[in-house]
């Protein structure tokens, strides 16, 4: 009963609280489902029990709020078969529905005590998001980006976000290590470490992300590994900006997180996603094979091949050289016999016109023979003839020569005689010419011969007066002195 | 080594090898020419698989240096 004091009514806390105690217990004395969303878990690990704060939004507003709580007992089952049910664990922002009882109690106040959850609801949720992030994407044109991006040939170089300690980047590097045992193949990688759970993923992963980008040339691949088993909470890998992310960067990004039902967005937008590391692993040796296969089946191909086409163009050269030989060799043998025939025939031809040709050569020697005989017989008959002929012609002309000769002689001795007497006149002529001139007869007709000094002088220049000259006269000289010379004319 | 050939070009070049020797456009003359390039080819491939050229210090460098920018 509240107390009065100085004209108020005055309750004390438990009064009142004892009242709404009672009025809550009234009207609400059943459980209710409801639906809201669990901004925290609010688990305390020590006891075991939570303290969920549940709220609901409008356009992002907080309209309304309120504690709750969930014993111990209950959360262990209510998880479990959360579970079973989603593939993911009870955990801050998640929308559930669930079954609760308003409790109030005078000293806690008021506050929902749950007492289930539905895991279908949130699965839902779960999928509704995962449907909306596909969607937002497809819009957008970027749902198929990364995986329209050139796959290398060898995926060789190799980016891992992973965190370090998981069983899912050991398996995935320990096939590596057998590969490069088995077959020689040498991936290159290197870790990125980042969380790969819930929320924190949201971060991590992108944040890795961008420090790849800055040194992408040097890698061929981006791979995201998780697992290791027992693991769950594949939510955030339905989330639009990881998935946009992944969608959008430019080197092909392969995943190995792991999933059982539905694929995450993040696996459908990558390159390739596979259900568990060491799948994913294998994916890469498959690249691998692919290649060297290949690359040794060629070796061997081209290897048969080769020797094939030389053995094959050995074999048809040696046939060709057998066929050569024996077709030679026939003709040979066929051209040998006929020339040994053609000797033969020659032989025995020649053999028959030696012998014709030796009688015919015998006959005509002694035609020849005889025939000269013949003719040196007659010729020396006719020989002795000509020379009696000479002889006789000989004669007749050397008397006849002799004849000539004769008469010529007479004719010459003719000749002589008038010639002789011929010139014995001509002779007696001269003589007489001769005498005629004798000095005696010329100075006898009245010539004179003048001399000086005995010489006798025929030109007056060569006389001087008082040069003393003789003149010579027919019966005497003269003595006489140069008065002085003239030229006939001069006078 | 020559490494001007990048080794999917190497790749298709001794598919292409091995196309026209299966298919018998390889004439005696030019086997050794062809058979010497496959082997070439098949060194080049051979090796990619089997060497890598990345080295994680010098990743690590650039990734500093980028990050103090």
């Amino acid at each position: 009963m509240p107390e009065e004091s100085n004209g108020k009514n005055i309750f004390t806390l438990l009064e009142v609280t004892q009242s709404i105690q009672k009025m809550f217990a009234l009207h609400y004395s059943g459980s209710f489902w409801i639906k809201a969303e669990m901004n925290k878990l609010g688990y305390y690990a020590q006891s075991g029990h939570c303290f969920p704060e549940l709220v609901e939004k409008q356009d992002g507003k907080i309209i309304a709020k309120i504690e709750a709580r969930i014993w111990k007992s209950d959360y262990l089952r209510i998880n479990e078969n959360f579970k079973r049910v989603v593939r993911d664990v009870l955990k801050d922002g998640i929308k559930i529905l669930f079954l609760a009882k308003v409790d109030y109690k005078p000293e806690y106040g008021l506050t929902l005590m749950i007492s289930d959850i539905d895991p279908d609801f949130t699965l839902g949720d779960f999928e509704r998001e995962r449907l909306e992030t596909i969607k937002r994407l497809q819009e957008e044109g970027l749902f198929d980006r990364n995986r329209s991006l050139q796959f290398p040939m060898l995926p060789k170089r190799i980016a891992i976000i992973s965190d370090m300690d998981s069983r899912g980047y050991q398996d995935f590097i320990s096939i590596f290590e057998i590969a490069k045992k088995s077959w020689g193949y040498n991936f290159f990688y290197m870790l990125f470490t980042a969380s790969l759970q819930g929320d924190k993923a949201l971060a991590s992963i992108p944040l890795q992300l961008d420090r790849i980008l800055k040194v992408k040339h040097h890698f061929d691949i981006v791979a995201i590994i998780r697992g290791g088993g027992g693991e769950l909470s594949f939510t955030c890998y339905n989330n639009y900006g990881l998935s946009k992310k992944i969608a959008t960067y430019p080197l092909p990004v392969v995943t190995g997180i792991g999933h059982v039902t539905n694929l995450t967005v993040v696996d459908m937008v990558a390159y390739q996603s596979s259900i568990t590391p060491t799948k994913l692993a294998e994916f890469f040796i498959q690249k691998f094979h692919n290649f060297s296969v290949p690359v040794n089946e060629a070796e061997e191909k081209i290897r048969e091949k080769a020797l094939r086409l030389i053995s094959d163009l050995k074999i048809k050269f040696e046939s060709e050289v057998k066929l050569f030989k024996s077709v030679t060799y026939n003709i040979l043998l066929r051209n040998n016999n006929a020339l040994r025939e053609h000797t033969h025939s020659v032989i025995r031809q020649a053999n028959f016109i030696f012998k014709n040709e030796s009688g015919y050569l015998e006959s005509f020697r002694e035609k020849i023979k005889k025939d000269s005989l013949l003719f040196c017989s007659s010729e020396k008959q006719n020989l002795i003839q000509v020379g009696l002929s000479i002889k006789k012609d000989t004669l007749t002309h050397l008397r006849r020569l002799a004849l000539t000769i004769n008469r010529s002689i007479s004719q010459l001795s003719n000749g002589y005689r008038m010639i002789v007497k011929a010139r014995n006149i001509e002779l007696t002529n001269v003589e007489k010419n001769i005498n005629n001139m004798k000095p005696e007869n010329v100075l006898k007709r009245g010539y004179s011969i003048t001399l000086l000094n005995n010489k006798s002088v025929t030109v007056y220049s060569k006389l001087k007066p008082g040069d003393t000259i003789k003149t010579v006269l027919l019966n005497g000289n003269v003595i006489s002195t140069v008065n002085s010379t003239s030229k006939p004319d001069d006078k | 080594m020559s490494q001007q050939i990048n080794y999917s070009d190497a790749f298709d070049e001794l598919q292409a090898i091995v196309t026209e020797i299966e298919e018998g456009e390889i004439s005696v003359d030019e086997l050794s020419q062809k058979v010497k390039r496959a082997s070439q080819l098949i060194k080049i491939c051979k090796l990619k698989l089997t060497t890598t050229e990345e080295d994680v210090n010098k990743i690590l460098k650039e990734l500093d240096s980028s990050s103090d920018e």
